[in-house]
């Protein structure tokens, strides 16, 4: 009974050291946000470095489409290379911080995330259809939880409140009915 | 004034992606060390039952938030020239919203 007792607190506290606490993260995400404002006049992003991946597939398909259309002009008209972009060299520093942040913690391994209820391809399945309606939506409202909560919240724009607010919104009002992905 | 740096000293793409890619690497760091990597750990704040991912996130919001803050008043950091992003208010309703019931269907 005592040794079972103390094995559970033993992996209690291995759970609790798994990750760092919230606060000292935020503080130190908050200092690299603040950082790239310095540094660079602008905050971190996610989305618009995919932007780029399709854009050069687009430009590949059809330079035409790609220069009449300003949007995707702007990142890859004429003769522009759609990967010559502060985002996409920010991303490609994002998969580097994150492995690194993985070697030293040990996590390094091929895994699922989901709950105990469903099948693993259930999950691949969902995700990819969460994927979908995430890229889409983060297309249409220009940004996505960095370029717009993070980095948006963080310069008080005022249509990045509004964006987070509403996935805020979105996700809560589902939650419920998809809890068995998860719980 | 001095800030953003890059900006204002009018430097090229090469050093400026270099930064680039060491700020993202912060920022990778960051946000697996929080967890952040784990699509049930972040769907758990939808079910209260884990809220780092609103502790890391609004920790986050309101330290950057404050350094511009003090930073501008005192003359520094140049907000004008900082990339700031536009309203585009339906469009953000929409997109927000649907990015919401990706977020909880996806986990990211």
């Amino acid at each position: 009974m005592g040794t079972s007792k103390s094995k559970k607190r033993e992996l209690k506290a291995m759970d609790n050291n798994k990750y760092a606490s919230p606060y000292i993260v935020g503080v130190f995400l908050g200092l690299v946000l603040l950082s790239s404002f310095i540094i660079s006049g602008r905050g971190l992003g996610a989305s618009g470095a995919f932007m780029s991946a399709v854009v050069a597939v687009e430009k590949a398909v059809s330079q035409d489409h790609v220069d009449n259309n300003a949007y995707l002009a702007h990142y890859g008209g004429g003769e522009k290379n759609p990967f010559k972009k502060w985002l996409v060299f920010e991303i490609l520093g994002v998969l580097a911080g994150g492995l690194i942040s993985g070697a030293f913690a040990g996590r390094i391994k091929v895994e699922t995330n989901r709950g105990p209820r469903i099948t693993n391809k259930q999950r691949w399945i969902f995700a990819a259809a969460g994927g979908f309606l995430f890229g889409f939506g983060a297309r249409l409202a220009r940004g996505c939880a960095s370029g717009n909560a993070l980095t948006g919240g963080a310069s008080l724009a005022l249509g990045s409140w509004v964006v987070m607010m509403m996935m805020f919104v979105g996700a809560y009002s589902l939650a419920y009915f998809v809890r068995k992905l998860w719980i | 004034m001095f800030a953003p740096i890059a900006v204002i000293s009018e430097w090229g793409n090469g050093i400026n992606f270099l930064l680039a890619f060491l700020i993202g690497i912060g920022f990778g760091f960051a946000v697996e060390r929080g967890g952040m990597g784990n699509a049930r750990k972040l769907a758990m704040q939808f079910y209260f039952r884990d809220m780092s991912v609103f502790k890391i996130m609004f920790t986050a919001i309101i330290t950057a938030m404050f350094g511009i803050i003090l930073l501008s008043s005192i003359g520094w950091l140049n907000v004008d020239v900082m990339l700031i992003n536009p309203t585009y208010l339906w469009a953000g309703l929409a997109g927000g919203l649907i990015m919401g019931f990706g977020f909880i269907l996806s986990g990211y």
